[in-house]
């Protein structure tokens, strides 16, 4: 009679921490995107080990809890076995866990130097700069990349509140960030590049990411920077290589012509 | 009149916790702001400018008047009855930190008077942001500097108590886990605090005077103040946590009828996280990279080795009991099983790499409030149902204490489990609000569900604190068979507490008389 009826209780113990354990990571799965660079790629790796450890702990830990819950119920005024402690599980269950966090440490190592890998000098460099409440991004145009792009000197790319930027990047390039700020500091966060940055004021960051698929992605301030924090966002459009080389021709044209208009009124005004 | 002149340390611990719990409510009423303002998106219930003043100030009375103090009002009641001495060593002292606490508040909250509203760059008070700010930042800075203060002199004051003034036989490793968590606390805040108050202090002459130490242009450097900061804010979460481990670990005996498994390993396991917690304060800093990344990821893994060890210990405790489900242990088992989601999700931003992802979104905010509200306001909550009939000769009411619990417990995951998904999902923490083509809403909505059913729950509580106060003080001395030297004395105590000390042989000086008392009965 008892042996049975301590099978059912081990069994509804398990299945309920199961059924919250994996019902949990199941959302977590679906919810984190996979990441669209092959630095993302690796993050998010790391990141379903991280989450299966924590599931098969929380699993373990809950059903032996939720066990003990209903198990051990007091039913009579009977004292229980005074167990003050065993020395051995104590290092059994101090050892265990120093085991497990030193191989998540290490291979959150790995990861760490293989996304901190920078990019090559020649590669395409886009200089970002935070301000309150927008987003600067600034392509040398002898600094593209392998493109063929010939000319002199810089596109901007300097978002409003009413016009929020977009950065327009190649796939399948490395593409390197510089990040700076002007006032307070923010942070540069591409929700599918699982990454963000600081960008903070008398100091330059730098990263590298490999973009593989093209796109629109949303992307935002993530470190708090004053009243309109929440209206500092931006898109990042990542597309071939032909368009990209195409986007620069057209949006150069068109800085330089803006540019041109700037100094002919400038010069008129100067007249008179 | 009495009240304000007292010395006495359980009235200045019963002023404490009124003070802290009025606080739990404003902190509260403001969450609630929060969530309504972020229910829907692109919502204009709050402007943005007041948006941020009110999770600024929300975060500020939760941490700075409401959680850290409250564990100073437990420990003035208990810990002097837990090591049978007649009061704190400083009793004048002790109601000096007291009442610090009313200036300061008042001066944190007068910022909603002045030009530019209170406080609004959140309780981290960043540069270069804080240093744009209006008044409300100054009133803000002299308001933490204060409450420093106040826990600085307590924390001496505690640990002179302890080390000094226990009875006769009360050795150290004979303290109450409860006292022992205070002890570790008021070392943390003896040495952390005036870290504290010397960022401030800088902060406040940048400001004001033309200092340049968070200033890039003047020579200074602005993550410098992340630096000082955490240096005190890391160890601070274990201030905020560590005495509310110690209450769990004197219900769960109790309400198991068996001693805490690993006593000493519990001591040592609070001792390793006092020390470890003053090496990980830049794992707050990961993603500006200014700091050395595998150091902090590799100690903040490693902080949580004695966290597990304890919560292994609560379930050693249950573990073969004879479990009775009083409000105080549901609390508890409450607190047992959310702090290990607490602890467990607290574990993926150790890991550098994910963290550059979950960093400043809604995952960190769930974490928090998984070790905060799931833990820190769950101890509140049991360590009040616990001691209630002791501090004011009164029972709770069970029925009304199990409403409590269900519905806080169910609003809570409600509440906060939601914001793991939505960290996950890409939504940074503290937008004041969000387009509609993200896809956040539905979560939104649910978590602001959640936190109004949290509100909701604290109606039964309140009915039942209001009723209690209405029956007479018959409480006996020990209704709950409790193992401690609280439990020895009448239901209040009388000022010098104790007319007799039963001997104390072991940690459990209540168990041992009781076990003798049967015993000379069956002899």
């Amino acid at each position: 009679m008892q042996r049975p009826l301590k099978r059912i209780r081990l069994l509804a113990a398990l299945s309920l921490a199961a059924v919250l354990g994996l019902g949990s990571a199941s959302t977590a799965l679906a919810v984190q995107p996979g990441g669209i660079t092959d630095e993302a790629h690796e993050m998010h790796d790391l990141f379903l080990v991280m989450l299966y450890f924590s599931i098969a702990l929380f699993v373990i830990i809950a059903s032996a809890l939720l066990y003990a819950i209903i198990r051990f119920r007091r039913k009579d005024d009977e004292l229980p076995k005074q167990v003050h402690g065993s020395n051995r599980i104590e290092i059994l269950w101090t050892g265990l866990p120093i085991i497990i966090v030193i191989i998540l440490f290490t291979l959150s190592l790995i990861t760490l130097f293989d996304v901190e890998k920078k990019a090559k000098q020649d590669a395409l460099t886009v200089e970002v700069t935070g301000f309150q409440y927008q987003w600067q991004f600034v392509y040398d145009l002898n600094d593209l990349g392998v493109g063929e792009f010939e000319g002199e000197g810089t596109i901007t790319i300097i978002g409003t509140p009413a016009n929020e930027p977009e950065l327009v990047l190649p796939v399948n390039e490395i593409v390197e960030f510089t990040l700076q700020s002007t006032d307070v500091i923010h942070s540069f966060y591409v929700r599918d590049f699982l990454y963000k940055l600081d960008l903070i004021p008398g100091r330059i960051n730098t990263f590298s990411v490999t973009p593989r698929e093209t796109g629109v992605f949303r992307a935002q301030c993530a470190e708090l920077c004053g009243v309109n924090h929440a209206l500092m966002r931006f898109t990042v459009r990542i597309v071939e290589r032909e368009e990209f080389d195409e986007w620069i021709k057209q949006t150069a044209k068109h800085q330089s012509a803006d540019q041109e208009d700037e100094k002919t009124v400038r010069a008129n005004e100067r007249e008179q | 009149m009495d009240w304000l002149t007292t010395v006495d340390h359980k009235k200045l611990g019963i002023l404490y916790l009124w003070f802290t719990l009025f606080f739990f409510a404003v902190g509260g009423i403001f969450a609630l702001l929060v969530r309504t303002q972020l229910a829907v998106g692109e919502n204009t219930f709050l402007a943005n400018d007041a948006y941020n003043q009110i999770f600024t100030m929300h975060a500020s009375s939760m941490l700075f008047l409401f959680i850290i103090p409250i564990w100073a009002g437990f420990g003035n009641y208990f810990v002097p009855l837990h090591i049978g001495a007649m009061d704190m060593a400083f009793p004048r002292i002790n109601a000096l930190s007291f009442w610090m606490l009313p200036p300061a508040a008042i001066l944190m909250f007068a910022g909603f008077l002045v030009d530019g509203g209170a406080a609004a760059g959140g309780w981290t008070a960043y540069t270069p942001l804080s240093r744009q700010a209006g008044m409300g930042m100054d009133l803000w800075i002299l308001a933490v500097l204060l409450l420093g203060m106040s826990s600085t002199i307590g924390a001496a004051n505690f640990l002179v108590t302890m080390f000094r003034m226990r009875a006769p036989g009360m050795t150290m490793f004979r303290m109450p886990i409860f006292s022992w968590t205070m002890l570790v606390t008021a070392l943390l805040q003896l040495l952390a605090t005036p870290v504290l108050a010397a960022a401030l202090a800088m902060l406040f002459i940048d400001r004001n005077y033309g200092g340049a130490f968070f200033d890039p242009n003047g020579g200074g450097n602005v993550v410098l103040w992340q630096n000082v900061f955490w240096f005190y804010s890391h160890p601070a979460v274990y201030i905020m946590i560590l005495p509310g481990m110690g209450i769990i670990s004197e219900i769960l005996p109790v309400f198991s009828r068996k001693p805490l498994f690993g006593y000493k390993a519990f001591v040592f396991a609070t001792m390793g996280i006092g020390a470890l917690g003053f090496s990980v304060w830049a794992h707050h800093m990961f993603t500006t990279g200014a700091v050395l990344l595998p150091f902090f990821g590799i100690m903040t893994f490693m902080i949580g080795v004695p966290t597990g060890v304890k919560i292994f210990n609560w379930l050693g405790t249950v573990w073969g009991g004879s479990i009775s489900f009083k409000s105080p242990m549901l609390w508890g088992l409450g607190f047992v099983s959310m702090f290990l989601i607490g602890g467990l999700n607290g574990t993926f931003s150790a890991a550098v790499p994910v963290d550059f992802a979950l960093h400043d979104t809604y995952f960190v905010v769930a974490h928090i409030h998984y070790v905060l509200f799931g833990g820190s306001v769950m101890a509140v909550f049991a360590g009040l149902y616990y001691w209630f009939p002791k501090i004011w000769g009164r029972m709770l009411d069970e029925r009304l204490g199990q409403l409590h619990f269900v519905l806080g417990f169910i609003g809570f995951n409600l509440t906060f489990f939601p914001m793991h998904l939505l960290g996950l999902d890409g939504m940074p923490r503290r937008i004041a609000t969000y387009a509609n083509d993200t896809g956040w809403e539905p979560m939104n909505l649910l978590s602001t569900i959640g936190a109004f059913l949290i509100a909701v729950s604290m109606i039964p509580f309140i009915i039942n604190v209001v009723l209690a106060f209405r029956r007479p003080p018959d409480q006996p001395n020990d209704p709950w068979e409790g193992n401690t030297l609280e439990w020895a004395t009448t239901s209040p105590p009388p000022v010098h507490n104790f007319d007799s000390l039963p001997p104390i042989k072991s940690e459990r000086p209540l168990f041992d008389a009781r076990q003798e008392n049967k015993d000379t009965e069956t002899n």
